[in-house]
């Protein structure tokens, strides 16, 4: 690629800071949200949901919401007996395919299950009509407990099964039993991961619309993943043909993994609209979204590391409970937590033997599934707290236990099969404490302890799988390929329109995929349109989700343009009859090397190619005139790497956590933006911290959900989130297009593991262990008392 | 007026005149989205918590979906569609594009009126003062941290005149 300097532009799109593009409509109150979609005749669709944690459905009633004025329809599970249930399973022998029925005619499992809807003219009326809707319920007994639904015993949450787990999976590689024999030391600890809520701002929303004509339907939903809703449902409602089906995922507010699931009202909502014969509006209020959407990453970890005396790890053992909920989630079912925790149990440490043990156990709450990090969130917290616990147990500086097991830069593939890329597994680490000031701030968390105040510091150094694609969802245990296709086309006017089955979602792929495309084919980026979200009208793909979309549209947009640029440069060869591997294209002019008079615009280049001549040339004879092309690109397993560090004041009255710093050292590999790479990283960390400190979907005893507000359910604002500290490391990828890894779950899946050590380190005067998060002021109170008690 | 329970609404949002009905419980947020089709306000909780629906009543910062509508009958309103002008955006608007002070662009529209209120009162806030402002408006995207420097950039931005 030519690289000619032209003024007001960097050299290279990819790795500068451009502004981004989506700002304009965002910052002038003009997005497109599905909640901002209004159809002619629109109804607006209410649930009417179980206050019951377990019951069987007696009777329902719906005789008055029917009557109600302004109410179109009343739908219960017996009006959609036919309708297909979401089954959930893995092609794997361990697991059992798990059935939800999308309004369950005869039982409830948790509170907030959609057990009926109405249609009506205002969502006013719609809620109305639900409080008119009269149930008999016969309560039945409930589990809450992962480790009490495993219990032999236990009430089968779903008939047909022999457990209350999904799954239970086990694997082992290298001479566990023997290390553990042999160590020196060995040491164990259960941690219990808090149950946490992705909690986009904008909640879920749908629009659906039926054509009598095509028979058809036009969804518009707030999802990370609109071609695989279509993919999934159009069958289910009927449809002969999946492309009856277009699904448009417009403007979202926000997704953090919630949003790649089908739910209920997925299916519902455009069951109404054709029943109907009118356009419904759903959208989702924030108790729903919180009681009843998907919860995630609560897994009960009981974890066991052999050492030698000085430190030296030789083996994990690892059992994962994960808290499954009522249902497998659809598609991606409850292994997104517990068995994906599992397979990073190693995470960067060179330890030959690892054996784990996975279930993923039914309760009566809500289905938990993919959010931010998923289960890797958990795994991390509970490996690194008890590496921090066993520093402290043999005396030595946690920084320098970690850093004498940490793998080598170069590609490594762990115990459990992980192929790492290559990174800065140990200069992360290393660059962390640097800046943070590590020994001095020993030295002041000594002196503070003369005066009775508790410093504390963690570090929680990770791995982040990205670009999830067919390699690495197999290493995860997913045994499913994937296809994302990215399609350029040089319109006749030379501007670039490329569209993906990706989803942008605050990501900024209107910018970046720009970026990319642009170096790629040597033009202007803001010649560029990048297109999503729509089936009807871009490329296939699976949507955002799992750090995948830089690398996996990063590497599409690659292959797809340099199709395309073989075809500029065969007509701009042709022009100047000049040897293709002479013409260079760079800021929207072919030129030939050496002969800087011989230049052509891409403009005309098009032209050429629409329309087949410019003045001066033509065509070359034999070309196939389309400057567009379609590729897909599934990636080898990437991990981007870094390291987060906190330091936390904590009130030993009060129990009070003050979180006073967070450094972030990432290494994703090559950036398509920093400043976007940036923002990725702070809003993880963000989420983490809430997880560390703050969020908690609490049920009581009884099943019942405690935390169905903001008010209850912590998001962190501006007065608990500090500023954040962010470095970068940049070692691309030994394997994938372009050396992209990916990132968006860093800061999520390794923060609250850096402020449980922190909290840890803090109160280690006291000889506190903590196993649970998230650690509210309450909370820490009690592991104190819990320690002054022994 | 009263039609079928709902009652005419007047107010001046932007600067403009504007009426439409209302039931007596219906919201100022779904008054401006639904009636009025301003949807650049948004609704996130409903509870008064998450910021998203803040507009301005009378100058005043306001959780649209904590008032009813007929309580703005004759007040002046703003909301996100009335900061820019034509084609220009206000500073601090540009503050937040040049900051990355929005990924999803959600809850943006309740953080620019929110700091337009701000920087009214306080030409030159502390980041303290800038934080303790913002701290009813949630965000999950940024972690705050554009935000915060999007605050600052529109501050001196205001205050140079530029």
């Amino acid at each position: 690629m030519a690289q000619t300097s032209v003024e007001g532009r960097p050299d290279r799109y990819v790795g500068a800071r451009l502004p981004r593009v989506e700002d304009a409509r965002f910052l002038r109150g003009v997005g497109k949200f599905v909640d901002d979609i209004r159809l002619p005749g629109m109804l607006h669709a209410a649930f009417f949901r179980s206050p019951h944690a377990h019951a069987r459905i007696v009777s329902i009633d719906v005789e008055q919401a029917r009557a109600l004025e302004g109410v179109v329809a009343v739908l219960t599970g017996a009006d959609l007996a036919d309708f297909p249930p979401f089954v959930a399973g893995l092609p794997r022998p361990e697991v059992k395919a798990n059935e939800r029925h999308v309004l369950p005619a005869d039982r409830v499992r948790f509170v907030g299950e959609a057990v009926a809807v109405v249609a009506a003219t205002s969502r006013y009326v719609a809620e109305d009509a639900c409080a008119l809707i009269d149930v008999e319920w016969e309560p039945l007994p409930v589990l809450t407990d992962p480790h009490a639904s495993l219990a032999p015993g236990a009430p089968l949450l779903h008939e047909g099964s022999e457990s209350n787990s999904f799954a239970h999976i086990e694997f082992e590689h290298g001479e566990v039993e023997k290390a553990f024999a042999e160590a020196d030391r060995v040491f164990s600890k259960r941690f219990h991961h808090g149950r946490m809520h992705a909690a986009p701002l904008e909640t879920r929303g749908i629009v659906a619309e039926h054509d009598p004509g095509s028979g058809g339907f036009t969804m518009w939903t707030s999802s990370q993943v609109p071609h695989l809703t279509r993919s999934l449902l159009a069958h289910m409602l009927g449809l002969t043909y999946e492309n009856q089906f277009r699904v448009i995922a417009p403007d979202v507010g926000g997704g953090f993994g919630l949003k790649i699931h089908l739910f209920p009202e997925d299916a519902v909502v455009p069951y109404l609209a054709r029943h109907t014969g009118r356009p419904v509006k759903w959208i989702e209020d924030r108790y729903e979204s919180l009681a009843a959407s998907t919860h995630a990453k609560e897994i009960v970890m009981d974890l066991e590391l052999a050492t030698t005396s000085d430190g030296k790890f030789l083996a994990f053992r690892g059992r994962y409970v994960g808290d499954a909920g009522a249902y497998a989630i659809y598609p991606w079912t409850p292994l997104v937590d517990s068995l994906v925790a599992a397979v990073l149990l190693p995470s960067l440490y060179d330890v030959p033997a690892v054996r784990f043990e996975v279930d993923a156990a039914y309760t009566n709450k809500c289905p938990t599934g993919a959010y931010r990090g998923v289960g890797w969130t958990s795994g991390q917290t509970a490996r690194e707290v008890l590496i921090d616990e066993v520093a402290r147990a043999l005396e030595l500086d946690p920084m320098e236990l970690r850093l004498r097991n940490t793998i080598p830069s170069e590609p490594y593939v762990s115990a459990t099969g992980c192929r790492y890329d290559g990174g800065s597994y140990a200069e992360s680490q290393r660059k962390a404490m640097e800046v943070l000031g590590y020994d001095a701030l020993r030295e002041r968390q000594k002196s503070l302890r003369e005066e009775g105040r508790y410093l504390g510091v963690g570090f929680s150094p990770f791995v982040e799988p990205g670009g999830w694609s067919g390699e690495m969802a197999k290493r995860m245990g997913f045994p499913f390929d994937y296809m994302d296709a990215a399609r350029v086309t040089v319109e006749p006017d030379g501007t670039v329109t490329v569209t993906l089955g990706l989803h942008s979602h605050g990501q900024a792929h209107e910018t970046t995929f720009a970026q990319v495309v642009a170096d790629r084919l040597g033009v202007k980026v803001e010649s560029v349109r990048i297109l999503e979200g729509d089936t009807a009208v871009t490329a296939y793909g699976t949507g955002t989700w799992g750090s995948r979309s830089a690398v996996i549209g990063g590497g599409s947009i690659m292959r797809a343009a340099d199709e395309v640029r073989e075809k500029l440069v065969a007509i701009a060869a042709h022009a100047f009859e000049a040897s293709p591997g002479d013409i260079e294209i760079y800021d929207g002019n072919a030129t030939v090397k050496g002969s800087p008079d011989k230049s052509i615009s891409v403009t005309m280049i098009a032209y050429t190619a629409y329309f087949g001549a410019f003045v001066g040339g033509t065509r070359p004879p034999g070309l196939d005139p389309a400057l567009t092309a379609t590729r897909s690109y599934e990636p080898p397993e990437s991990y981007a790497n870094g390291c987060i560090a906190a330091v936390v004041e904590v009130d030993v009255e009060t129990g009070q956590v003050e979180l006073q710093q967070v450094v972030v050292v990432d290494d994703c590999g090559i950036m398509l933006n920093p400043t976007v790479v940036e923002g990725q990283i702070a809003g993880a960390t963000a989420q983490g911290i809430g997880g560390a400190l703050y969020e908690d979907l609490a049920y009581d005893a009884n099943g019942q959900f405690l935390a169905g507000n903001l008010l209850d359910y912590l998001y962190p604002t501006t007065m608990e989130i500090p500023a954040i500290e962010i470095h970068h490391i940049e070692t691309p990828s030994t394997v994938t297009e372009g050396g992209i890894k990916g990132v968006g779950e860093g800061g999520t899946i390794a923060a609250p593991a850096a402020v449980v050590n922190a909290v840890a380190d803090a109160l280690s005067p006291f000889g506190v262990t903590i196993d649970r998060t998230p650690l509210s002021p309450d909370r820490v109170l009690s592991f104190i008392r819990a320690a002054e008690g022994r | 007026m009263i039609v079928d329970g709902a009652a005419a609404v007047r107010v001046t949002v932007n600067g403009e005149a504007r009426q439409g009905l209302a039931e007596p419980r219906t919201l100022l947020v779904d008054f401006l989205r639904q009636e009025l089709g301003l949807t650049g306000t948004h609704v996130g909780c409903e509870q008064g918590v998450c910021g998203a629906c803040t507009v301005r009543v009378n100058g005043q910062l306001v959780r649209s979906c904590l008032m009813f509508a007929v309580q703005a009958e004759r007040a002046s309103i703003e909301t996100v569609e009335g900061m820019a002008r034509g084609a220009e955006l206000h500073p601090i608007q540009q503050a937040f594009h040049e900051e990355h002070g929005l990924q999803c662009g959600f809850c943006t529209p309740g953080l620019l009126l929110t700091t337009a209120a701000l920087l009214e009162t306080d030409p030159d806030p502390s980041e303290a003062e800038i934080r303790l402002a913002l701290s009813g408006n949630v965000c999950r995207c940024t972690g705050y941290v554009g935000v915060v420097a999007a605050v600052q950039a529109a501050a001196r931005k205001l205050r140079e005149g530029t």
